[in-house]
C-alpha cells in the first residue's frame, strides 16, 4: 500500500512536471492561434490567450490575391513542387554519398571527407553571390521548374545529412554487408536491400529536416523566383508586411498557421521514426 | 570477387557522375557573357513587341497599385509587356544587391536612395536618366530634388517621393495633462514634460525617442542652431566640431532629465527592442508623442487603442534656433538598369507611373506623396492621396531645409541594438555621462564608416 501510494505520487509529479513544461513549450503556438483572431492593438497589449474582440479579418484577408497574381492555394502548390523533389534528391544522394564514405576505401578519402565536412561551416550568406552567378550562367534564375533551388540536392550538397548518415551507418555491422555479398548481392544491392532498411529511421529524420528547412527557406526563393505567380508560401506570407505603413498581424499569423499545417501533419505522422532517427545517430558520436 | 568488381563499378559510376557535374559546371561558366555596356544613345521606340521587367518592395496596397498601373500602361502601349516582381522589404536589399552584382536586375527598379551610392557609385548599375529625357518629363521635379539623385555625374534615379521627420502627438493624453495645443517651441516641450509628470505620473511622457530617433533629433537641433548640413551631401565631410556635437548630445540629455522623453533603460525594461508603435506605452497613450517619417503616420495612428486614436494629431515642426532644422531625403526612387535592352520604353513606363494623369492617379500616395508636380496634381484630383500623410508631408517639405548625406543611414550607425547611434545614447542614459564624454564614440564610429572628420 505504502509503496503503491508512493509510486502514484511519483507518477503524479512526473506527469505534472511534464505537462507543465509541455504547456510552456507549446504556449507560443497556442498564442499564435489565438492571435489570429485579435487585432493589432490587442496583439501587442499582452500575451494572454483570451480574445476580447474576436475577428475573422485575418483569415478573410489571408485569401487576398495581391492583384490576382498569386493566391494562397497556388503558393502552397508552388512550395511543394520544389520541396518534394528536394527532399527525395537529398535523401537519395546523401545516402549514396554516405555509403561511399562509410563503406569504401578509395584514394583521397580522408582529404575529400575533410573538404566535405568543411563545407558544413560555410554560412549560406557567403555562398549567395557566387551561387547566384553560377546559376545565372546556367540560365536557372527564375526557372519555371525552380531548378536553382533543388537541383544541387541531387549532388549530396547537404553535408549535414551525409555526415549524419555516415555516423548512423557505423552502427550497422559490416557483417551484414558480408552476409549479403555471400548471398550474391553486389554493392548497390547491398545498399538498397540491407543498409537502407537498417537506415530507415535516419533517412526519415533527414527527409523531415529537409522538408521543414525547405518549406521555411526564404532567401532561396526570394533570390531565384521572380515571377509572382511562382512564389512559394514563405514569400507569400510576407508579401503584405510593409514596415513603413504598417500591416495587420492577424493576417500574417493566420497565413503562417495555414502554411505550417502540412508541416505539422507530416511531423506528427513521422514522429516515432523521427525521434528514433536523431537519437540513434547521436549515440555513436 | 564479384564484390570487388562491383565496388570498383560503384566508384567508377560515382566518379563519372561527379566529373560530369564538374564539366557541366565549367562549361556553363565559360559560356557566360559579360553584361552589355549601357547604351551610348538611346534607340527610339520602334513599336515592336517589347518585354520589360520592373521590381519593387512594399505592402499589399502598393503591390496592387503598381499592378493596376502596369496593366493600364500595357493597355495604352499594346506592344509593351511588363513583367513585375515584388516582395516585402525584408531581405529585398540582399536580393537586389545580388541581382545588381549578377547583372540580372529588372529593367526598372524601385530603389532606396543610398543604393545609388552603394551599388552604383561609379554609375555601373543604373543609366543616366538624362539620356531618356525625351521620354520622361524631368521638368516635373525641382532641380534641387533631382540633384539629390545625381551620383557620379549621372542622374541615376527619379525621386518618387521625398520624406522627412515630423512630430506626431497623442492629444488625448495631452488633454488629460491639461494641454490643449500641440507643442511648437522647446519651452512648450519642457512645460509638457513637467505637466505630464505632475498631473499624470512618472509613467507618462510627452515624447519618446529611440536611439536612432535621438540622433535625428540631435541633428535637427544642431541644424536649427548652426544652420548647416550635418555633413556635406557629396563628400560626407562632417560639418560640426566635437564641441558642437557635445552640445547637441547634452540637449538630448536635458530632454531626458526634464521628463520630456522616456529614459532608454525604462523603455528597454518594458519593451526590449520592440518598435515604439508596438509598445504598450504608445498603444495606451503613456508615450504621447514621436518624431517619425511623414509616411509612417497611419502606422502610428492605427496602433493606438480606441480611446487614444481620435487624439492622434500631426504636429508642427519645432524651431529650436534661428534656422529651420531637419532634413528631407528621397524616400525611394525609380531607376533604369544598365542591362535594360529597351531604355526608351522603360523611360515611358517610369513617366507613366510618375507623371501621367492615369498612372499617377492609380499610384496615389502608395509610394509616398508624389514628388512629381504633375503626379501630385493628378493623384490629388483623383482623391488617391492619404490625407494624414499629405498633411505631414506638406509640413515637412515646407519646413525642413537641410540635406542628408548618404552615410547617415549606414547600417553600422543606425542599426537597432548594435549601431553606434544607439550605443552613444545608451551610454548617456545608463551611465549618466555628459555629451563631451561620449562624443568620441560617435566620431570614431562615423569615421569607421567613411565620414571625413576635421574636428
Amino acid at each position: 500500500m505504502g509503496m503503491k501510494a508512493a509510486h502514484r505520487i511519483a507518477t503524479f509529479f512526473k506527469y505534472f512536471v511534464l505537462i507543465l513544461v509541455g504547456l510552456i513549450m507549446i504556449y507560443p503556438l497556442l498564442w499564435m492561434v489565438s492571435a489570429t483572431f485579435k487585432d493589432n492593438s490587442e496583439i501587442f497589449a499582452g500575451i494572454s490567450l483570451w480574445v476580447k474582440n474576436p475577428t475573422l479579418e485575418g483569415y478573410r484577408n489571408a485569401l487576398n490575391d495581391f492583384g490576382g497574381s498569386i493566391n494562397i492555394i497556388q503558393a502552397m502548390i508552388n512550395t511543394y513542387s520544389y520541396v518534394i523533389p528536394k527532399v527525395i534528391f537529398t535523401v537519395v544522394s546523401a545516402c549514396i554519398a554516405a555509403y561511399g564514405f562509410g563503406r569504401f576505401d578509395f584514394p583521397g578519402k580522408k582529404i575529400m571527407f575533410s573538404i566535405m565536412l568543411s563545407t558544413l561551416f560555410l554560412p549560406q550568406v557567403v555562398l549567395n553571390v557566387p551561387q547566384f552567378l553560377l546559376y545565372n550562367s546556367f540560365g536557372w534564375i527564375n526557372s519555371p521548374y525552380y531548378l536553382a533551388i533543388w537541383v544541387h540536392c541531387a549532388f549530396a550538397t547537404e553535408t549535414y545529412f551525409v555526415y549524419q548518415l555516415i555516423q548512423f551507418m557505423r552502427n550497422v555491422p559490416r557483417d551484414l554487408d558480408e552476409a549479403a555479398s555471400i548471398d550474391g548481392c553486389n554493392s548497390f544491392q547491398t545498399l538498397y536491400k540491407v543498409i537502407v532498411p537498417m537506415l530507415a529511421p535516419a533517412l526519415v529524420s533527414c527527409a523531415l529536416f529537409q522538408f521543414m528547412w525547405s518549406c521555411n527557406d526564404f532567401m532561396g526563393p526570394l533570390l531565384y523566383v521572380s515571377t509572382p505567380a511562382k512564389y512559394p508560401m514563405s514569400l507569400f506570407v510576407k508579401l503584405s508586411m510593409d514596415g513603413d505603413t504598417g500591416f495587420a498581424w492577424n493576417r500574417i499569423l493566420a497565413l503562417s498557421l495555414i502554411s505550417i499545417l502540412p508541416q505539422l501533419i507530416v511531423f506528427f505522422c513521422a514522429q516515432d521514426q523521427f525521434v528514433e532517427g536523431i537519437s540513434a545517430g547521436a549515440v555513436k558520436g | 570477387m564479384s564484390n570487388a568488381i562491383s565496388r570498383r563499378d560503384f566508384l567508377k559510376v560515382t566518379g563519372a557522375v561527379g566529373a560530369a557535374g564538374l564539366l557541366a559546371a565549367c562549361g556553363g561558366g565559360s559560356s557566360s557573357s559579360t553584361a552589355p555596356a549601357g547604351p551610348a544613345s538611346v534607340a527610339e521606340p520602334t513599336g515592336d513587341a517589347v518585354e520589360l521587367s520592373i521590381s519593387w518592395w512594399g505592402g499589399e496596397s502598393r503591390h496592387e497599385a503598381y499592378q493596376t498601373a502596369i496593366a493600364a500602361f500595357s493597355e495604352a502601349n499594346s506592344n509593351i509587356t511588363v513583367n513585375p516582381t515584388f516582395a516585402a522589404w525584408s531581405g529585398w536589399e540582399d536580393t537586389m544587391s545580388t541581382k545588381f552584382a549578377g547583372g540580372v536586375a529588372e529593367d526598372v527598379c524601385q530603389v532606396n536612395w543610398n543604393w545609388l551610392y552603394n551599388y552604383s557609385g561609379n554609375g555601373q548599375t543604373f543609366i543616366d536618366l538624362n539620356t531618356v529625357s525625351d521620354y520622361i518629363d524631368l521638368s516635373q521635379w525641382d532641380e534641387a530634388t533631382l540633384n539629390t539623385c545625381v551620383v557620379a555625374d549621372m542622374l541615376q534615379a527619379i525621386p518618387v517621393s521625398m520624406t522627412g521627420r515630423i512630430f506626431y502627438w497623442n492629444m488625448t493624453t495631452f488633454n488629460k495633462a491639461g494641454i490643449t495645443e500641440v507643442p511648437t517651441t522647446l519651452d512648450d516641450l519642457m512645460a509638457a514634460g513637467a505637466a505630464f509628470q505632475s498631473k499624470l505620473g512618472d509613467d507618462y511622457y510627452p515624447l519618446h525617442l529611440g536611439g536612432y530617433d535621438r540622433m535625428i533629433m540631435m541633428v535637427f537641433y544642431l541644424e536649427s542652431i548652426y544652420g548647416k548640413d550635418w555633413a556635406d551631401p557629396a563628400t560626407s565631410t562632417l560639418n560640426y566640431t566635437a564641441e558642437e556635437i557635445a552640445e547637441g548630445l547634452d540637449f538630448i540629455k536635458s530632454l531626458v532629465d526634464n521628463h520630456v522623453i522616456m529614459p532608454l533603460p525604462t523603455y528597454y525594461g518594458n519593451n526590449g527592442s520592440t518598435a515604439a508603435h508596438q509598445s504598450n506605452e504608445w498603444i495606451t497613450g503613456k508615450i504621447a508623442g514621436i518624431l517619425e517619417w511623414d509616411s509612417s503616420a497611419s502606422k502610428y495612428q492605427d496602433a493606438l487603442d480606441e480611446e487614444n486614436r481620435p487624439g492622434f494629431t500631426v504636429g508642427e515642426e519645432i524651431k529650436f534656433g534661428d534656422y529651420n532644422g531637419g532634413f528631407t531625403k528621397v524616400s525611394m526612387g525609380l531607376a533604369i538598369t544598365q542591362t535594360c535592352q529597351h531604355p526608351a520604353e522603360a523611360g515611358m513606363l517610369v513617366d507613366f507611373l510618375l507623371n501621367s494623369e492615369e498612372g499617377a492617379s492609380i499610384m496615389g500616395s502608395e509610394c509616398g506623396i508624389p514628388a512629381s508636380k504633375a503626379g501630385l496634381a493628378a493623384a490629388e484630383a483623383a482623391g488617391a492621396v492619404d490625407e494624414l500623410v499629405a498633411e505631414a508631408n506638406s509640413k515637412v517639405m515646407a519646413f525642413c531645409a537641410f540635406q542628408l548625406d548618404p552615410l547617415f543611414e549606414h547600417n553600422n550607425l543606425k542599426a537597432d541594438g548594435t549601431g553606434i547611434y544607439q550605443e552613444v545614447f545608451d551610454t548617456i542614459d545608463y551611465d549618466g555621462v555628459s555629451g563631451a564624454e561620449v562624443v568620441d564614440i560617435l566620431l570614431d564610429g562615423m569615421e569607421s564608416v567613411g565620414y571625413t572628420i576635421n574636428a
